[in-house]
């Protein structure tokens, strides 16, 4: 997942061009000489100039002197790095929240929650026996929170609340 | 006068905000205690919740919950050498180090003490800076707004412990991501690709939720799990405490203090505090050997300097909407929320919620001190608690709850997913993504305030430097601005002189 600051710095100063670019193609309002153009012009320059600084490494040192700082102060058994294959693994979470959005109208919350929460605990390295009961009663405790509560009716779907 | 007060008084001893208070305690001391789940998390994932109680009842829970996270996050640094919020890494070792000497329940008991104590201390300074400055506010015109804002973001890049340039890029892109949508002086749609949900623009609440929790988990799961905590028996933890109070007064005192200044300033909060504190007081110390080796004088310090810093960070939040750090910026959203909108005439039109705001600050940490004992006691169940079995739980949280605040819009689902995705390769690339919350926050009002003054001055840069105390901002900005240039060259200067020697 880390990459290198010539990409990050670059992607910055590519958006801070389009912010740029896109501001100066906004309307004015008419007799003002400043209108919504400004301050989105205003800011893509400042991008830019981020961006290319970020490319050409200025900065680095400090970011280097925190990271030490931070090594220093973690116990060493913290630090070893985790095998590289489970970086993928964090694109799990926003994809099972993805998930939550295209399917929770039509399953309904408490299915939708139950397979969220199964999931994500298996990914965790849990064992059957933690993930079926906290997929069962963790939905459930959720929606009671919310409904009972909150008084926010959460999305019925294929099983609504029994109550 | 005494006639607020007593109002104030009834406002927050009313049954709905007595339990919000005690639950939010509970809920703040647990969350903490988590490692891996911060104070700013803990906050972040109640702000659903408050969207559904009465004002005062919201505001109670922000304030007692960080309170209590910001705390709590010392007893697994105490115990396991694993800070369980941010705030707390600065004397985790320190902590830890006792802990080996045997004195755990005196570690344990430095932060609960002292934290609460420091907690306190804020609370005063914000109950005697917030109306003082609110008068002087009074006076700012759209000018000085600008500039408070602009060093509250400048601040906020200055003390990101990381590269300033990529602080501030991060803080750019928050700014921009507020230019969407069509709340802009021209009520022009902007950024919205012709999409009908990204004319409302980018809440910032499914933002947090986002940058602040999906992205822990997802750090997370990457992560291995932490050891276990061994169940040991602890002494009594408050004993010795007022015998420590007695012996360190100035430590005690220069926590405080660098705490309050620490929260005052826009943008930087608890973490920084307590780094700053611990170093003055290694700095300051007879006895800096000791330092590292379980010596009680750093963690008084930095202990008091970390919960103090919370109350006062509210003051420029409350009267300028500027957030002190990443808990008032949520707390911020929070106010707006519920109607009772930051700004110097906050204090005269609203005195009596602003009281209560001070009575809930010092109940909060008259509280910490036995539901802290209790936490402790039982701490080495809580914090074993499973990671596989937490995280999930708050994966739902984070989906469910962006939902419920957005009036039960899926878009804010999905803005929760790619603000976690952002905030998890920000932080894996060294770009700091509290300066881009602090951006995300403050946009609307710098481009408010900035275009108003631009039309005021018919397009001309000079009157932002011409009224007294917008140009003294203005000078504080870019010294702000200027200084990591400043010190990279002092350090090549010296580095150079240093090879040639």
């Amino acid at each position: 997942m880390l990459m290198s600051d010539r990409l990050t710095g670059a992607v910055v100063a590519t958006l801070g061009a389009l912010s740029f670019a896109y501001g100066s193609q906004l309307p004015p309002v008419p007799g003002q000489q400043v209108g919504p153009s400004a301050f989105p012009m205003v800011i893509g320059v400042g991008l830019v100039l981020c961006g290319a600084l970020i490319v050409l490494g200025v900065g680095r040192r400090l970011e280097e002197v925190a990271e030490a700082d931070v090594a220093l102060h973690t116990a060493p058994e913290l630090l070893k790095p985790p095998p590289p294959w489970k970086a993928w693994l964090a694109l799990l979470p926003p994809a099972l929240v993805a998930f939550y959005a295209l399917a929770s109208e039509a399953l309904g919350f408490l299915p939708t929650a139950a397979i969220m929460v199964a999931t994500a605990s298996s990914a965790f390295g849990a064992r059957a026996k933690l993930v079926i009961p906290v997929a069962i009663i963790a939905p459930f405790v959720v929606n009671l929170i919310f409904l009972k509560l909150l008084r926010v009716p959460l999305p019925g779907g294929l099983l609504p609340f029994p109550w | 006068m005494m006639n607020t007060i007593v109002q104030a008084f009834g406002l927050v001893f009313q049954t709905d905000v007595l339990i919000a208070i005690f639950a939010s305690a509970i809920y703040g001391l647990v969350v903490g205690s988590l490692p891996g789940l911060s104070a700013t998390m803990a906050t972040a994932l109640l702000v659903p919740v408050t969207f559904y109680l009465s004002p005062i009842a919201a505001v109670a829970t922000i304030i007692t919950a960080s309170a209590m996270a910001i705390f709590s996050g010392d007893i697994p640094g105490c115990l396991l050498r694993i800070p369980g919020t941010p705030a707390s890494a600065a004397y985790t070792d320190e902590a830890y180090a006792m802990t080996r000497k045997g004195q755990a329940e005196t570690a344990l008991g430095i932060c609960l003490w002292f934290s609460a104590l420091g907690g306190i201390a804020g609370t005063l300074s914000l109950m005697v800076l917030a109306p003082v400055l609110a008068e002087f506010a009074l006076s700012f015109s759209t000018y000085e707004n600008f500039w408070l804002a602009m060093l509250g973001l400048m601040c906020a890049t200055l003390v990101a412990r990381s590269s300033p340039i990529k602080a501030i890029a991060s803080m750019l892109l928050g700014l921009l991501i507020t230019c969407i949508g069509i709340d802009n002086p021209g009520g022009v749609a902007r950024f919205t690709l012709g999409s009908t949900d990204l004319l409302g623009g980018i809440e910032p609440i499914p933002a947090l939720v986002g940058v602040f929790a999906l992205a822990e988990v997802m750090r997370s799961i990457t992560e291995r799990e932490p050891p276990k905590l061994e169940h040991r028996r602890l002494g009594s933890i408050l004993k010795g405490q007022w015998k420590l109070t007695k012996e360190y007064p100035v430590q005690q005192t220069r926590g405080n203090i660098i705490g309050i200044i620490i929260g005052v300033l826009p943008g930087a909060g608890a973490d920084m505090a307590a780094w700053v504190s611990y170093a003055m007081a290694k700095r300051f110390s007879k006895t800096p050997e000791k330092f590292g080796t379980g010596h009680p004088e750093g963690l008084i310090e930095a202990g008091a300097s970390n919960n103090a810093s919370l109350a006062s960070g509210w003051v420029p939040a409350l009267l300028f909407g500027i957030p002190g750090d990443t808990i008032t910026a949520i707390a911020i959203g929070v106010l707006y929320m519920k109607g009772l909108n930051p700004g110097p005439t906050l204090f005269s039109s609203q005195a009596s919620s602003m009281y209560a705001l001070y009575i809930i600050f010092i109940l909060g940490n008259i509280i910490m001190i036995p539901l802290g004992i209790v936490m402790i006691r039982i701490a080495s169940r809580v914090v074993s608690a499973p990671r596989s079995a937490v995280m999930p739980v708050i994966l739902v949280f984070c989906a469910v709850g962006a939902f419920a605040t957005a009036g039960n819009n899926l878009f804010a689902v999905w803005c929760v997913a790619v603000f976690g995705l952002v905030g998890f390769f920000m932080e894996k690339n060294g770009y700091p993504v509290a300066a881009m919350v602090l951006g995300i926050v403050m946009g609307t009002m710098v481009e408010q305030s900035f275009v108003t003054s631009l039309i005021k001055s018919d397009g001309s840069i000079l009157p932002f430097f011409e009224r007294p105390v917008a140009s003294v901002l203005a000078a504080m900005t870019l010294a702000a601005l200027l200084w990591p240039a400043f010190s990279w060259g002092l350090g090549k200067m010296r580095g150079g002189r240093a090879q040639a020697a």
